[in-house]
């Protein structure tokens, strides 16, 4: 029974792994790209290591499981916050202009270049 | 059942690796390649645990932890670094709703 529970948690893991990939791969901006990894890779990689405590059982293997597995979802959400801060002001192409918290200009004038050309890229 | 699991499961972490591989080696910026290296470090992490889950053995458990923690470090060095070397938006086109702290 616990085996095949480890089992259906290491499954689901790897299946969101592969989400977070796919994500990487297919969505159009940095900012897109760390929202994609951060959300599936932390609930995946916390499955994986959940299904590893399940067939290790509890005493000391166990407690250094539980331990990576509360150090991963303690710093994966810092290091995709800290990424998308720099995405946020560093002047890197974004998918829409006005997408990264800022309104659009007012009175119709193009968005910036960079942004522009990403734009009519994608 | 079990090293059918198994292999799927290391199968699948592959293949994720190597699309995170793909990205690292195509992403138009630098931002896309640190996003790909930790997602090819977090990969590796949940293949450690997956030998760990095969063989049955708590030996590997710390390189778990060491593995975790240096793909942390690497993306926060990273991005501390990246925050003033790369170029900032333009005031006045770009302006994000907050300012640096």
């Amino acid at each position: 029974m616990t085996e095949h529970l480890a089992f259906a948690c290491a499954l689901s893991g790897v299946a969101l792994m592969l989400l977070a990939a796919v994500g990487l791969l297919r969505l159009p901006d940095a900012l897109c790209r760390a929202h994609a990894v951060a959300k599936a890779t932390a609930l995946g990689i916390a499955l994986i290591l959940c299904a590893v405590w399940l067939d290790l059982g509890p005493g000391a293997a166990g407690f250094k499981v539980a331990l990576a597995l509360v150090f991963q979802l303690a710093t994966i959400p810092v290091a995709s916050h800290l990424l998308a801060r720099v995405a946020l002001h560093a002047d890197v192409p974004l998918h829409r202009g006005g997408t990264a918290g800022a309104a659009p200009p007012p009175d119709g004038s193009p968005a910036a270049p960079s942004r522009a050309r990403h734009s009519a890229e994608t | 059942m079990r090293p059918l699991v198994l292999d799927l499961c290391v199968g699948g972490l592959c293949l994720a690796m190597l699309l995170a591989l793909v990205r690292l080696a195509r992403g138009p910026t630098v931002l896309d390649r640190v996003v790909a290296l930790d997602l090819v470090i977090v990969c590796g992490v949940g293949l450690i645990g997956l030998i760990t889950l095969r063989t049955g053995t708590p030996h590997y458990l710390e390189l778990i932890l060491t593995c975790s923690l240096v793909g942390f470090l690497t993306t926060v060095a990273l991005t501390l670094y990246l925050e003033r070397a790369l170029p900032r938006r333009k005031p006045g086109v770009d302006t994000p709703p907050h300012g640096p702290p």
